[in-house]
């Protein structure tokens, strides 16, 4: 049976942009959301089942670092798998995520083969 | 520290892995040249050990061929498609100097994209900052990244 993936990103170019990739991933997708900030985001996760949520970090009214904390503390959600993609990838700032729950992190720009590298495990 | 060929080989990897368009790049430009013919412009600033404005200038069908590749669709005008489309190469392309340059031990902050755009405008360097302008080619025509800088 094919999974639902959430992308997080406030621009709708990447949004778009990781749907591409994620099918050319050559993983099995039924469903594709999106969200473009982490409160929205939330929402999302509260009404549907997602299986794992790509999440942007530098975002406007929630960060993804604000969503992974706010994801963390609602029990219902917070098993969910979260993989962060950013041009913000230093060892600082995914520490920091990573120490808030995410499972690894991607770097624009990327290629289809790492976003299936990433994301198979996690599936 | 050679700043033409970090943009050079982040433009490359951004237009090959992401964007899926044939690129080729010119000599860059070492300033002088403010009017560059173009009608969409992204911009990002970037500060911390060095302090710059990093964009990337596009006439209007070279801008519209770019967003419409990167969301695989044509795009009629310039609008916000477009525009959103030139910020997240300029993010992406200030982020890949980030890292280039944090392996140098130079770290940088970056802000957040802003673009413009227009039928006559200008973009300028303060007086004392440096400027590299690098063109590239793309089927559509002509585009320029170009990094304004001062060295804290």
């Amino acid at each position: 049976m094919g999974k639902t993936v959430l992308i997080v990103d406030d621009s709708n170019t990447m949004r778009k942009i990781v749907s591409r990739a994620l099918r050319q991933a050559g993983i099995d997708f039924s469903e594709i959301l999106e969200a473009a900030d982490g409160q929205l985001a939330l929402d999302v996760l509260g009404s549907n089942e997602v299986d794992v949520v790509l999440s942007d970090i530098n975002m406007p009214n929630m960060t993804g670092l604000e969503f992974l904390k706010a994801k963390s503390e609602d029990d219902a959600i917070k098993d969910i798998p979260v993989v962060m993609i950013s041009t913000e990838t230093g060892a600082d700032i995914i520490d920091q995520a990573k120490a808030l729950g995410a499972k690894g992190a991607i770097k624009k720009p990327f290629t289809p083969d790492l976003i299936n590298e990433i994301l198979s495990p996690l599936l | 520290m050679e700043f033409a060929q970090k943009i050079s080989s982040v433009t490359k990897e951004i237009f090959a892995s992401m964007i899926f368009l044939d690129l080729t790049s010119g000599e860059p430009i070492s300033q002088g040249q403010e009017d560059l013919g173009c009608h969409v412009s992204a911009m990002i600033g970037l500060s911390g050990d060095i302090n710059a404005i990093l964009g990337i200038h596009c006439p209007a069908v070279v801008g519209k061929a770019i967003g419409g590749a990167m969301l695989g669709m044509e795009l009629e005008e310039v609008d916000e498609d477009t525009k959103d489309a030139l910020g997240e190469i300029a993010n992406m392309l200030a982020g890949g100097l980030k890292e280039t340059f944090a392996a140098e031990k130079i770290d940088i902050l970056l802000a957040i994209p802003t673009t413009i755009s227009g039928n006559s405008y200008k973009v300028s360097a303060p007086t004392g900052s440096n400027r590299i302008i690098i063109p590239f080619d793309i089927e559509a025509g002509r585009f320029y990244i170009d990094l304004k800088y001062s060295l804290s």
